[in-house]
Protein backbone atom coordinates (compact mmCIF):
# COMPACT_ATOMS: atom_id res chain seq x y z
CA UNK A 1 0.00 0.00 0.00
CA UNK A 2 2.74 2.38 1.05
CA UNK A 3 4.70 1.51 -2.07
CA UNK A 4 1.71 2.16 -4.32
CA UNK A 5 1.31 5.65 -2.91
CA UNK A 6 4.98 6.37 -3.52
CA UNK A 7 4.77 5.25 -7.14
CA UNK A 8 1.58 7.23 -7.69
CA UNK A 9 3.00 10.46 -6.29
CA UNK A 10 6.18 10.02 -8.30
CA UNK A 11 4.19 9.38 -11.46
CA UNK A 12 1.99 12.41 -10.95
CA UNK A 13 5.08 14.51 -10.23
CA UNK A 14 6.66 13.43 -13.51
CA UNK A 15 3.42 14.06 -15.35
CA UNK A 16 3.18 17.47 -13.80
CA UNK A 17 6.72 18.34 -14.87
CA UNK A 18 6.01 17.21 -18.41
CA UNK A 19 2.88 19.33 -18.51
CA UNK A 20 4.72 22.36 -17.17
CA UNK A 21 7.53 21.93 -19.65
CA UNK A 22 5.25 21.89 -22.67
CA UNK A 23 2.53 24.48 -22.55
CA UNK A 24 1.09 23.25 -25.82
CA UNK A 25 0.14 19.99 -24.19
CA UNK A 26 -1.73 21.84 -21.50
CA UNK A 27 -3.45 23.98 -24.05
CA UNK A 28 -4.79 21.03 -25.87
CA UNK A 29 -6.10 19.24 -22.84
CA UNK A 30 -9.27 20.80 -21.54
CA UNK A 31 -8.69 21.17 -17.85
CA UNK A 32 -12.19 22.55 -17.37
CA UNK A 33 -11.06 25.35 -15.07
CA UNK A 34 -13.01 28.55 -14.71
CA UNK A 35 -10.89 30.89 -16.77
CA UNK A 36 -11.26 32.20 -20.28
CA UNK A 37 -10.06 30.32 -23.29
CA UNK A 38 -8.58 33.08 -25.37
CA UNK A 39 -8.31 32.56 -29.09
CA UNK A 40 -5.00 33.90 -30.21
CA UNK A 41 -2.97 33.31 -33.31
CA UNK A 42 0.75 32.88 -32.72
CA UNK A 43 2.75 35.24 -34.90
CA UNK A 44 6.39 34.39 -35.09
CA UNK A 45 8.69 37.37 -34.71
CA UNK A 46 5.86 39.85 -34.24
CA UNK A 47 5.59 41.85 -31.05
CA UNK A 48 2.46 43.52 -29.77
CA UNK A 49 2.60 47.29 -29.16
CA UNK A 50 2.90 46.74 -25.40
CA UNK A 51 3.72 43.80 -23.13
CA UNK A 52 0.77 41.43 -22.73
CA UNK A 53 0.14 42.33 -19.09
CA UNK A 54 -0.05 46.02 -19.91
CA UNK A 55 -2.34 45.44 -22.87
CA UNK A 56 -4.63 43.34 -20.73
CA UNK A 57 -5.05 46.09 -18.14
CA UNK A 58 -4.89 49.18 -20.30
CA UNK A 59 -6.33 48.34 -23.70
CA UNK A 60 -9.63 50.13 -23.04
CA UNK A 61 -7.80 53.31 -22.10
CA UNK A 62 -5.44 53.04 -25.05
CA UNK A 63 -8.32 52.63 -27.46
CA UNK A 64 -10.21 55.54 -25.92
CA UNK A 65 -7.23 57.85 -25.87
CA UNK A 66 -6.21 57.28 -29.46
CA UNK A 67 -9.71 57.42 -30.84
CA UNK A 68 -9.94 61.02 -29.67
CA UNK A 69 -6.55 61.73 -31.16
CA UNK A 70 -7.47 60.24 -34.49
CA UNK A 71 -11.07 61.28 -34.97
CA UNK A 72 -11.16 64.69 -33.36
CA UNK A 73 -7.60 65.84 -33.94
CA UNK A 74 -6.76 64.00 -37.14
CA UNK A 75 -3.58 62.23 -35.99
CA UNK A 76 -3.37 59.11 -38.11
CA UNK A 77 0.03 57.64 -37.29
CA UNK A 78 3.06 57.75 -35.04
CA UNK A 79 6.24 59.62 -35.94
CA UNK A 80 7.62 56.63 -37.77
CA UNK A 81 4.49 56.29 -39.89
CA UNK A 82 3.19 53.17 -38.17
CA UNK A 83 -0.35 53.14 -36.82
CA UNK A 84 -1.11 54.44 -33.32
CA UNK A 85 -0.83 51.99 -30.44
CA UNK A 86 -4.52 52.28 -29.69
CA UNK A 87 -5.70 51.76 -33.24
CA UNK A 88 -8.54 49.27 -33.30
CA UNK A 89 -7.89 48.71 -36.98
CA UNK A 90 -4.34 47.66 -36.19
CA UNK A 91 -5.50 45.34 -33.38
CA UNK A 92 -7.91 43.63 -35.74
CA UNK A 93 -5.43 43.35 -38.57
CA UNK A 94 -3.08 41.30 -36.36
CA UNK A 95 -5.48 39.46 -34.11
CA UNK A 96 -8.22 38.44 -36.50
CA UNK A 97 -8.70 34.70 -36.28
CA UNK A 98 -8.78 32.79 -39.52
CA UNK A 99 -10.10 29.33 -40.08
CA UNK A 100 -10.65 27.21 -43.17
CA UNK A 101 -13.62 29.20 -44.34
CA UNK A 102 -12.18 32.66 -43.70
CA UNK A 103 -12.07 35.21 -40.92
CA UNK A 104 -14.15 34.65 -37.80
CA UNK A 105 -16.83 37.28 -37.27
CA UNK A 106 -17.84 39.02 -34.08
CA UNK A 107 -20.89 36.80 -33.58
CA UNK A 108 -18.59 33.83 -33.10
CA UNK A 109 -17.17 32.96 -29.68
CA UNK A 110 -13.78 32.33 -31.25
CA UNK A 111 -13.33 35.96 -32.29
CA UNK A 112 -10.25 37.29 -30.51
CA UNK A 113 -12.09 39.98 -28.57
CA UNK A 114 -15.15 37.88 -27.84
CA UNK A 115 -13.14 34.92 -26.58
CA UNK A 116 -12.16 36.87 -23.48
CA UNK A 117 -14.96 39.38 -23.18
CA UNK A 118 -17.65 36.77 -23.12
CA UNK A 119 -16.06 35.13 -20.11
CA UNK A 120 -15.62 38.47 -18.39
CA UNK A 121 -19.25 39.36 -19.14
CA UNK A 122 -18.19 42.69 -20.57
CA UNK A 123 -20.28 43.69 -23.55
CA UNK A 124 -18.29 45.54 -26.17
CA UNK A 125 -20.05 47.97 -28.48
CA UNK A 126 -17.04 48.65 -30.70
CA UNK A 127 -18.17 46.36 -33.47
CA UNK A 128 -21.64 47.79 -33.82
CA UNK A 129 -19.84 50.40 -35.91
CA UNK A 130 -16.30 49.16 -36.45
CA UNK A 131 -15.41 46.42 -38.87
CA UNK A 132 -14.76 43.18 -36.98
CA UNK A 133 -12.33 41.64 -39.47
CA UNK A 134 -9.58 43.05 -41.67
CA UNK A 135 -10.65 44.53 -44.96
CA UNK A 136 -10.19 42.35 -47.99
CA UNK A 137 -11.15 39.28 -46.02
CA UNK A 138 -14.12 38.56 -48.23
CA UNK A 139 -14.51 35.02 -47.01
CA UNK A 140 -15.97 34.88 -43.57
CA UNK A 141 -16.86 32.15 -41.16
CA UNK A 142 -19.97 32.45 -39.07
CA UNK A 143 -19.96 29.02 -37.52
CA UNK A 144 -16.37 28.01 -37.14
CA UNK A 145 -15.78 24.92 -35.11
CA UNK A 146 -12.29 23.57 -35.60
CA UNK A 147 -10.40 26.34 -33.93
CA UNK A 148 -9.27 24.42 -30.90
CA UNK A 149 -5.66 24.58 -31.99
CA UNK A 150 -5.84 28.37 -31.55
CA UNK A 151 -7.59 28.18 -28.25
CA UNK A 152 -5.38 28.66 -25.22
CA UNK A 153 -5.88 28.92 -21.52
CA UNK A 154 -5.17 32.43 -20.42
CA UNK A 155 -2.89 30.99 -17.75
CA UNK A 156 -0.64 29.52 -20.40
CA UNK A 157 -0.11 32.63 -22.44
CA UNK A 158 0.23 34.87 -19.42
CA UNK A 159 1.78 33.14 -16.45
CA UNK A 160 1.28 36.16 -14.21
CA UNK A 161 -2.43 35.40 -14.13
CA UNK A 162 -2.76 32.66 -11.58
CA UNK A 163 -5.42 30.13 -12.38
CA UNK A 164 -6.28 30.13 -8.71
CA UNK A 165 -7.53 33.69 -8.99
CA UNK A 166 -10.28 32.55 -11.23
CA UNK A 167 -11.42 29.52 -9.34
CA UNK B 1 8.15 82.20 -39.89
CA UNK B 2 11.42 82.91 -38.16
CA UNK B 3 12.02 86.09 -40.11
CA UNK B 4 8.89 87.69 -38.68
CA UNK B 5 10.11 86.67 -35.24
CA UNK B 6 13.37 88.39 -35.92
CA UNK B 7 11.63 91.57 -37.02
CA UNK B 8 9.49 91.72 -33.93
CA UNK B 9 12.26 91.05 -31.46
CA UNK B 10 15.06 93.01 -32.99
CA UNK B 11 16.63 93.58 -29.57
CA UNK B 12 16.92 89.98 -28.61
CA UNK B 13 20.00 89.27 -30.59
CA UNK B 14 20.74 86.06 -28.73
CA UNK B 15 17.28 84.70 -29.42
CA UNK B 16 17.60 85.75 -33.03
CA UNK B 17 20.84 83.88 -33.30
CA UNK B 18 19.22 80.70 -31.98
CA UNK B 19 16.06 80.81 -34.09
CA UNK B 20 18.02 81.87 -37.12
CA UNK B 21 20.37 78.95 -36.89
CA UNK B 22 17.43 76.60 -36.41
CA UNK B 23 15.80 77.94 -39.54
CA UNK B 24 18.97 77.30 -41.51
CA UNK B 25 19.13 73.77 -40.15
CA UNK B 26 15.48 73.20 -41.02
CA UNK B 27 16.02 74.11 -44.63
CA UNK B 28 19.13 72.01 -44.93
CA UNK B 29 17.95 68.89 -43.12
CA UNK B 30 14.38 68.49 -44.19
CA UNK B 31 13.69 69.96 -47.59
CA UNK B 32 11.42 67.01 -48.36
CA UNK B 33 8.95 67.91 -45.65
CA UNK B 34 8.53 71.46 -46.90
CA UNK B 35 8.08 70.14 -50.40
CA UNK B 36 5.27 67.82 -49.34
CA UNK B 37 3.50 70.59 -47.47
CA UNK B 38 3.46 72.98 -50.39
CA UNK B 39 2.77 70.48 -53.15
CA UNK B 40 0.18 68.18 -51.62
CA UNK B 41 -1.09 70.76 -49.12
CA UNK B 42 -1.75 67.86 -46.78
CA UNK B 43 -0.47 67.45 -43.26
CA UNK B 44 1.93 64.70 -42.22
CA UNK B 45 0.08 61.66 -40.84
CA UNK B 46 1.45 62.12 -37.32
CA UNK B 47 0.44 65.78 -37.05
CA UNK B 48 -2.84 67.19 -35.85
CA UNK B 49 -5.17 68.89 -38.28
CA UNK B 50 -4.43 72.60 -38.11
CA UNK B 51 -6.30 75.87 -38.55
CA UNK B 52 -3.86 76.77 -41.32
CA UNK B 53 -5.89 74.65 -43.72
CA UNK B 54 -9.51 74.91 -44.60
CA UNK B 55 -10.63 72.19 -46.93
CA UNK B 56 -13.26 72.96 -49.51
CA UNK B 57 -14.80 71.67 -52.70
CA UNK B 58 -15.79 73.66 -55.76
CA UNK B 59 -18.54 72.04 -57.80
CA UNK B 60 -18.96 73.14 -61.40
CA UNK B 61 -22.60 72.42 -62.24
CA UNK B 62 -22.25 73.84 -65.73
CA UNK B 63 -20.27 70.78 -66.77
CA UNK B 64 -22.10 67.74 -68.07
CA UNK B 65 -21.38 65.17 -65.42
CA UNK B 66 -23.23 62.08 -64.32
CA UNK B 67 -23.50 62.99 -60.67
CA UNK B 68 -24.79 59.51 -59.87
CA UNK B 69 -21.25 58.34 -60.51
CA UNK B 70 -20.06 60.52 -57.66
CA UNK B 71 -22.79 59.14 -55.42
CA UNK B 72 -21.74 55.63 -56.37
CA UNK B 73 -18.10 56.36 -55.60
CA UNK B 74 -19.19 57.79 -52.26
CA UNK B 75 -21.29 54.73 -51.47
CA UNK B 76 -18.37 52.45 -52.26
CA UNK B 77 -15.88 54.49 -50.30
CA UNK B 78 -18.00 54.54 -47.16
CA UNK B 79 -19.79 51.22 -47.63
CA UNK B 80 -23.22 52.83 -47.51
CA UNK B 81 -24.91 50.00 -49.36
CA UNK B 82 -24.87 47.57 -46.46
CA UNK B 83 -28.24 48.65 -45.06
CA UNK B 84 -30.60 46.16 -46.62
CA UNK B 85 -33.59 46.70 -44.35
CA UNK B 86 -34.33 50.42 -44.21
CA UNK B 87 -36.90 52.06 -46.44
CA UNK B 88 -35.36 53.98 -49.35
CA UNK B 89 -36.28 57.30 -47.77
CA UNK B 90 -34.54 56.30 -44.56
CA UNK B 91 -31.33 55.09 -46.13
CA UNK B 92 -28.16 57.04 -45.59
CA UNK B 93 -27.16 59.52 -48.27
CA UNK B 94 -23.93 61.43 -48.02
CA UNK B 95 -24.52 63.04 -51.43
CA UNK B 96 -27.99 63.78 -52.75
CA UNK B 97 -28.54 64.67 -56.39
CA UNK B 98 -31.01 67.53 -56.33
CA UNK B 99 -32.87 68.74 -59.39
CA UNK B 100 -33.72 72.42 -59.49
CA UNK B 101 -36.18 73.80 -62.01
CA UNK B 102 -36.94 77.34 -63.07
CA UNK B 103 -40.72 77.30 -63.01
CA UNK B 104 -41.19 80.11 -65.49
CA UNK B 105 -38.89 78.76 -68.18
CA UNK B 106 -38.86 75.09 -67.32
CA UNK B 107 -35.06 74.98 -67.37
CA UNK B 108 -33.84 72.36 -64.94
CA UNK B 109 -30.46 71.25 -63.73
CA UNK B 110 -29.01 68.68 -61.39
CA UNK B 111 -26.51 69.35 -58.68
CA UNK B 112 -24.99 67.26 -55.94
CA UNK B 113 -25.68 68.45 -52.40
CA UNK B 114 -23.78 67.08 -49.45
CA UNK B 115 -22.60 68.41 -46.11
CA UNK B 116 -21.46 71.93 -46.92
CA UNK B 117 -18.80 71.95 -44.20
CA UNK B 118 -19.83 75.33 -42.84
CA UNK B 119 -17.46 77.57 -40.97
CA UNK B 120 -20.27 78.14 -38.46
CA UNK B 121 -22.09 74.81 -38.56
CA UNK B 122 -25.58 74.82 -36.97
CA UNK B 123 -25.31 71.07 -36.36
CA UNK B 124 -22.36 71.68 -34.06
CA UNK B 125 -24.20 74.46 -32.25
CA UNK B 126 -27.16 72.30 -31.33
CA UNK B 127 -25.41 69.03 -30.51
CA UNK B 128 -26.00 68.28 -26.81
CA UNK B 129 -23.05 65.90 -26.46
CA UNK B 130 -20.32 67.45 -28.59
CA UNK B 131 -20.53 64.60 -31.07
CA UNK B 132 -21.22 66.85 -34.00
CA UNK B 133 -17.93 68.64 -34.43
CA UNK B 134 -15.78 70.69 -36.72
CA UNK B 135 -12.17 69.70 -37.06
CA UNK B 136 -9.51 72.39 -36.95
CA UNK B 137 -9.15 72.21 -40.71
CA UNK B 138 -12.84 72.90 -41.29
CA UNK B 139 -14.14 69.39 -41.90
CA UNK B 140 -17.47 68.85 -40.14
CA UNK B 141 -18.12 65.32 -38.95
CA UNK B 142 -19.86 63.21 -36.33
CA UNK B 143 -17.92 61.61 -33.49
CA UNK B 144 -19.99 58.45 -33.26
CA UNK B 145 -18.38 57.65 -29.92
CA UNK B 146 -20.38 60.51 -28.46
CA UNK B 147 -23.47 60.57 -30.69
CA UNK B 148 -26.63 59.58 -28.83
CA UNK B 149 -28.81 59.67 -31.93
CA UNK B 150 -31.07 62.53 -30.82
CA UNK B 151 -31.19 63.86 -34.40
CA UNK B 152 -31.12 67.47 -33.31
CA UNK B 153 -28.44 68.16 -35.92
CA UNK B 154 -30.65 66.75 -38.65
CA UNK B 155 -33.27 69.34 -37.73
CA UNK B 156 -30.71 72.13 -37.58
CA UNK B 157 -28.97 71.48 -40.90
CA UNK B 158 -30.38 73.76 -43.62
CA UNK B 159 -28.99 71.48 -46.31
CA UNK B 160 -30.65 68.25 -45.17
CA UNK B 161 -27.21 66.72 -45.30
CA UNK B 162 -27.49 64.32 -42.41
CA UNK B 163 -28.89 60.82 -42.19
CA UNK B 164 -29.73 58.57 -39.30
CA UNK B 165 -28.88 54.88 -39.27
CA UNK B 166 -32.04 52.97 -38.43
CA UNK B 167 -30.90 49.37 -38.67
CA UNK B 168 -28.11 47.16 -37.39
CA UNK B 169 -25.24 47.22 -39.86
CA UNK B 170 -22.65 44.67 -40.81
CA UNK B 171 -19.62 44.71 -43.08
CA UNK B 172 -18.70 48.34 -42.61
CA UNK B 173 -15.68 49.70 -44.40
CA UNK B 174 -12.54 49.84 -42.28
CA UNK B 175 -12.11 53.58 -42.82
CA UNK B 176 -15.75 54.46 -42.10
CA UNK B 177 -17.11 52.86 -38.96
CA UNK B 178 -20.87 53.44 -38.86
CA UNK B 179 -23.74 51.86 -37.01
CA UNK B 180 -27.28 51.90 -35.77
CA UNK B 181 -28.41 54.80 -33.63
CA UNK B 182 -25.95 57.39 -34.91
CA UNK B 183 -26.36 60.34 -37.20
CA UNK B 184 -23.87 60.60 -40.03
CA UNK B 185 -23.04 62.71 -43.04
CA UNK B 186 -20.39 63.44 -45.62
CA UNK B 187 -17.06 63.76 -43.84
CA UNK B 188 -15.18 64.93 -46.92
CA UNK B 189 -13.50 61.50 -46.88
CA UNK B 190 -11.48 62.69 -43.92
CA UNK B 191 -9.24 59.63 -43.88
CA UNK B 192 -8.33 60.10 -47.51
CA UNK B 193 -7.70 63.81 -46.99
CA UNK B 194 -5.36 63.03 -44.10
CA UNK B 195 -3.54 60.58 -46.32
CA UNK B 196 -3.07 63.28 -48.96
CA UNK B 197 -5.73 61.96 -51.32
CA UNK B 198 -8.83 63.62 -52.71
CA UNK B 199 -12.36 62.76 -51.62
CA UNK B 200 -13.83 59.84 -53.55
CA UNK B 201 -16.48 61.92 -55.35
CA UNK B 202 -13.93 64.46 -56.54
CA UNK B 203 -11.77 61.71 -57.97
CA UNK B 204 -14.48 60.40 -60.31
CA UNK B 205 -15.96 63.80 -61.25
CA UNK B 206 -13.83 64.35 -64.36
CA UNK B 207 -12.70 67.71 -63.11
CA UNK B 208 -16.18 69.04 -62.36
CA UNK B 209 -15.29 69.00 -58.68
CA UNK B 210 -12.12 70.55 -57.34
CA UNK B 211 -10.88 69.82 -53.85
CA UNK B 212 -8.35 71.98 -52.06
CA UNK B 213 -7.31 74.37 -49.35
CA UNK B 214 -9.39 77.55 -49.26
CA UNK B 215 -6.83 79.19 -46.99
CA UNK B 216 -3.97 78.68 -49.40
CA UNK B 217 -4.08 81.38 -52.11
CA UNK B 218 -1.83 79.25 -54.28
CA UNK B 219 -4.13 76.22 -54.32
CA UNK B 220 -6.08 75.39 -57.47
CA UNK B 221 -9.43 75.87 -55.77
CA UNK B 222 -8.52 79.32 -54.45
CA UNK B 223 -7.34 80.42 -57.88
CA UNK B 224 -10.56 79.18 -59.49
CA UNK B 225 -12.68 80.90 -56.84
CA UNK B 226 -10.84 84.14 -57.50
CA UNK B 227 -11.39 83.90 -61.25
CA UNK B 228 -15.00 82.79 -61.44
CA UNK B 229 -18.40 83.70 -60.11
CA UNK B 230 -19.25 81.05 -57.54
CA UNK B 231 -22.00 80.73 -54.99
CA UNK B 232 -22.68 79.23 -51.61
CA UNK B 233 -26.10 77.64 -51.19
CA UNK B 234 -28.21 79.67 -48.76
CA UNK B 235 -25.47 82.24 -48.47
CA UNK B 236 -28.02 84.40 -46.63
CA UNK B 237 -27.52 82.23 -43.55
CA UNK B 238 -23.91 83.42 -43.39
CA UNK B 239 -22.60 79.98 -42.53
CA UNK B 240 -19.64 80.39 -44.92
CA UNK B 241 -19.78 76.95 -46.44
CA UNK B 242 -16.71 75.03 -47.54
CA UNK B 243 -18.55 73.64 -50.57
CA UNK B 244 -19.03 76.17 -53.34
CA UNK B 245 -21.01 75.97 -56.59
CA UNK B 246 -20.43 77.38 -60.01
CA UNK B 247 -23.22 77.75 -62.54
CA UNK B 248 -26.27 77.93 -60.32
Amino acid sequence: MQLHYKILTQLSLIFGLVVMASPNLLAETDSGGLYPKITIQEQAGKQCVRPAAEIRRLHPDMLKHDRIKTLRKGVRAKNDGSSLDGSLKACISCHAIKNDSGYVRIDNDQHFCVSCHKFAAVTIDCFQCHRDIPEGGAKTAHAAKNLDSNSKDLAVISPEVSTNDNK
Amino acid sequence: MTTSNQNKNADQSRRNFITGSFAAAGVAVAPGIFLIQTAGASKPLDQEASKKNRWGILIDTSKEVDWDKCVEACNNEHGLENDKISRPDQKTQYIRVVEVTNKTTGYSKQLPVMCQHCEHPPCVDVCPTGASMKREDGIVLVDRHRCIGCRYCMMACPYKARSFVHETLKDQREATPRGKGCVESCNMCVGRVDAGLQPACVEVSNGAMVFGDLNDPESEISKLLKKQNTKQIRADLKLNTGVRYKGI
